[in-house]
């Protein structure tokens, strides 16, 4: 019996943002001096015990690398897959017909899991920079929330191929 | 939960308890989908789909929901792994 491959639809412009995205993401987790000062990351790697801030110290020290670390190679990965089929072609050089081409990704359920996680902390860390993790109303006309919603879209299209296996 | 008069007198006869039991707490966040949500309850616990649906569904609608009870240890190692799918988790100790 061998394990069914999932499919995420994309084209070869969203091939492209989407390693833009990740790529930007792979960064941010990769470089922690900021890890327990920006919100972001601070949410890639919460408060454990909130009323117990050496409690929490200890928790950091013991898990936060850790976390930040997995995040990034998560990314690595969909990176890799994401360029596996060739080098992406320059934007600026793209007509309508070759942006809309189909390029999908191809993934077992192992990678699948990668996927996921890092879809979902890149959702993470945008509704963090958009301010949609406190006011739903705070992105105003942030173009950047059409690419929180894109990613949405994906992640649940996801979730739902991998439950059906 | 509410405590009555009469807890802090059987604390105090018995001393703390010496296995208080912790808790893991899954927090509602405006940004983890649903359905995100249940697929980590249901593949990380290893949950029925219907209980990981009902766990996902009371942290929702209540703000948050204890997944997982038991020794300090194995909560921090719950709430390590939760947060490695991005929820946001805390440890807790059981309410007496």
């Amino acid at each position: 019996m061998t394990a069914r491959t999932l499919v995420i639809p994309l084209s070869v412009i969203e091939r492209v943002q989407l390693v833009a995205l990740v790529e930007q993401f792979a960064d941010l987790v990769s470089d922690t001096a900021d890890a327990s000062t920006d919100p972001a990351l601070r949410r890639l790697a919460p408060d454990a015990y909130p009323d117990d801030d050496d409690a929490t110290a200890e928790f950091h020290d013991l898990t936060r690398t850790d976390l930040l670390g997995r995040r990034a190679d998560d990314a690595g990965t969909v990176l890799r897959m994401l360029r596996a089929d060739g080098p992406l072609p320059d934007v600026e050089r793209l007509d309508d017909a070759g942006a809309m081409t189909s390029a999908p990704v191809t993934l077992d359920p192992h990678e699948a899991d990668a996927w996921l996680r890092t879809l979902a902390a890149l959702r993470l860390v945008l509704a963090s920079r958009l301010g949609v993790d406190t006011d739903p109303d705070a992105a105003g006309d942030d173009p950047r929330l059409f690419l929180y919603e894109w990613l949405g879209a994906m992640l649940d299209a996801l979730v739902t191929a991998v439950a059906d296996d | 939960m509410s405590t009555t008069s009469l807890q802090p007198t059987i604390a105090h006869e018995l001393g703390a308890a010496p296995d208080v039991p912790w808790q893991t707490v899954v927090w509602d966040d405006p940004v983890n989908l649903m359905t995100y949500v249940t697929h980590v309850f249901r593949t990380y616990f290893g949950y029925t789909a219907e209980h990981a649906e009902r766990l996902m569904l009371a942290v929702h609608h209540d703000g948050h929901a204890v997944v997982a009870t038991g020794a300090r240890e194995q909560m921090e190692l719950h709430t390590h792994a939760l947060h490695d799918y991005g929820l946001w988790a805390t440890i807790r100790k059981a309410p007496q």
